[in-house]
């Protein structure tokens, strides 16, 4: 992989400064090399592990090989369960989130704007927050249910955290010089809203969104420990109870491809907001 | 008709900025404002902008007392402000939202190529070195036409050479459509080759010290003599004004620091 890249970045500098065809190709190669580079350790543990239990080193039974996951995995899907489950968990994670993030960025809104708001409302959330939000599990039960509604407003709580402390600092931290532009052109309220805070905000905006989906995903889990019959979580315990660490292995891995798309949807979506970013890291 | 009508400006912790600055400033003149830091030359020029409120007096252009920023009134600033988030392009049209699109391209083309720049409409801000910035922060203070330019202290930040050349853009464009200018500055050379008046202030509290007309001919050689012979006159006068706010400042007589090169 790196002889490849190595003589191809030889060439365009020999041949000719101008944008030749060479450079074009490295930079196509480039892109397709570089997330093949992540994929290199987890491959290599994958493959040693496989071949570990082929031979006999291990018995696999509780750390199943990638072969018998792939396999369960690909059973669970044959059968529906896996969509099923991943369905019910995946619907839990959106409601919950969409509810975190409006409560979250309405509050954060209100309290990083204005100062009076501020002291009325975020010392309680403050105190609120320093609560671990699973704590909230029994009461919420007891007041909501075992069924939907308490699981959402607790992946709606672990959401609104990081929504509202993002969305707030971000209004805070707005540069006044900015601000004074707006100003000086005399725009309104709503203007200033619209054509000069949103656009401030938007970079701190969508880390808080991937921090809030992070810990939906988190909660959604501890949601679905406390009693249910569907979803990724109950695959878990089902598969703790049932003895099934297979199942376990290919529910996490659900958790991870799931988790990993709904983070990337939030990137793919902001990225045309962002682009003015004067970043260090361009991904 | 740009009226300063003794205006005062008290901070809330007693501090005060301004003691009653009085002036006109006729239209299409280019009036200089000079002084060591400390003089309340910037709270003048923020006054005069409508972004903060004086204290006591007034501003009045043509009647209208000033309050609030104003259409007519526009202003620069030391750094170029842009939005980082616009586009060149798009920073130069800010203040043209209710323009038709059609004509609003038009005008924020032109006002680009003004200053040479036409190359850079769909570039990010980042991407220009500070003296293209500030161009740009020019044309979008000038594209809405105002009545009233202020610049505070605008090309204080850039190198000699990008400071002479964009003091001779600002020059072209004020050429085009000759606005009140109402310039902050702390380098003499550049009140000189600005200004039809130069206004020395004087610290502890900003007053108006004195006034010195600059007409030499346009475009103004820094090499002539009768240059320097009105840097002469000014850095006297700022010496002078200086010395006297060391004494009234603290009753000592620290007059020998009026020498100092504060600038």
């Amino acid at each position: 992989m790196s002889l490849v890249s190595m003589t191809a970045s030889v060439e365009p500098a020999e041949v000719a400064p101008a944008p030749s065809s060479a450079s074009v190709a490295r930079a196509g190669s480039g892109r397709l090399l570089r997330p093949a580079l992540g994929l290199l350790l987890p491959v290599a543990v994958a493959v040693s592990w496989e071949l570990a239990v082929r031979h006999g080193f291990a018995s696999g039974r509780l750390v199943p090989p990638p072969s018998v996951i792939f396999q369960t995995f690909a059973d669970l899907a044959r059968t529906g369960e896996l969509e099923l489950h991943a369905g019910a968990t995946l619907s839990r994670v959106i409601a919950g989130f969409a509810f975190g993030v409006v409560a979250g960025t309405v509050l954060g809104a209100i309290t990083g704007y204005s100062a009076l708001t501020n002291r009325l409302v975020d010392p309680t959330l403050q105190a609120l927050r320093a609560i671990p939000s699973i704590a909230w599990v029994p009461l919420f039960i007891l007041w909501f249910g075992i069924f939907e509604a308490s699981k959402i407003i607790l992946i709606a709580v672990g959401v609104f955290f990081p929504v509202y402390l993002g969305v707030m600092g971000a209004v805070m931290s707005v540069d006044r010089k900015i601000v004074e532009v707006g100003r000086a052109f005399r725009l309104s309220g709503t203007a200033m809203v619209r054509r000069i805070l949103l656009p401030a905000v938007m970079p701190a905006y969508v880390i808080s969104l991937r921090a809030g989906m992070g810990l939906g995903w988190m909660f959604v889990v501890a949601a679905e420990f406390m009693g249910a019959s569907t979803g990724l979580g109950f695959l878990l315990i089902d598969g703790q109870q049932l003895g099934k660490p297979a199942q376990i292995v290919a529910a996490i891995v659900a958790f991870a491809i799931l988790g990993k798309a709904t983070d990337w949807l939030i990137v793919l979506l902001s990225a045309p907001f962002l682009r003015w970013e004067d970043r260090f890291a361009r991904v | 008709m740009l009226v300063v009508d003794r205006i005062g400006k008290t901070y809330p912790n007693g501090v005060r900025a301004l003691d009653g600055i009085s002036l006109n400033v006729a239209p299409g003149e280019i009036l200089v404002v000079i002084g060591g830091s400390g003089c309340g030359k910037s709270t003048m020029l923020r006054a005069i902008s409508g972004l903060d409120t004086p204290s006591q007096g007034k501003v009045v252009l043509d009647g209208m007392v000033i309050t609030a920023p104003h259409e007519q009134i526009g202003i620069i600033f030391q750094e170029p402000r842009l939005l980082p988030w616009l586009r060149v392009a798009d920073n130069v049209g800010f203040g043209l939202e209710q323009c038709p699109k059609e004509e609003r391209n038009a005008r924020v083309a032109r006002a680009l190529e003004r200053v040479g720049l036409a190359d850079k409409a769909r570039v990010w801000p980042r991407e220009l070195s500070g003296g293209q910035a500030q161009r740009v922060a020019i044309v979008r203070a000038l594209v809405p036409r105002p009545q009233v330019l202020l610049l505070d202290e605008p090309f204080s930040a850039l190198d000699a050479f990008t400071r002479a050349d964009l003091q001779d853009h600002l020059l072209d464009l004020w050429a085009d459509s000759k606005p009140t200018l109402i310039v902050v500055t702390h380098d003499v050379e550049e009140a000189i080759v600005l200004a039809d008046r130069i206004m020395v202030m004087r610290p502890h509290p900003g007053r108006v010290y004195e006034e010195i007309l600059c007409d030499l001919p346009r475009p103004r050689d820094r090499q002539s003599a009768a240059f320097d012979f009105v840097k002469r006159r000014v850095l006297a006068a700022l010496d002078r004004s200086l010395e006297r706010a060391v004494i009234t400042d603290d009753g000592e007589t620290r007059a020998a620091a009026g020498g100092g090169l504060w600038w």
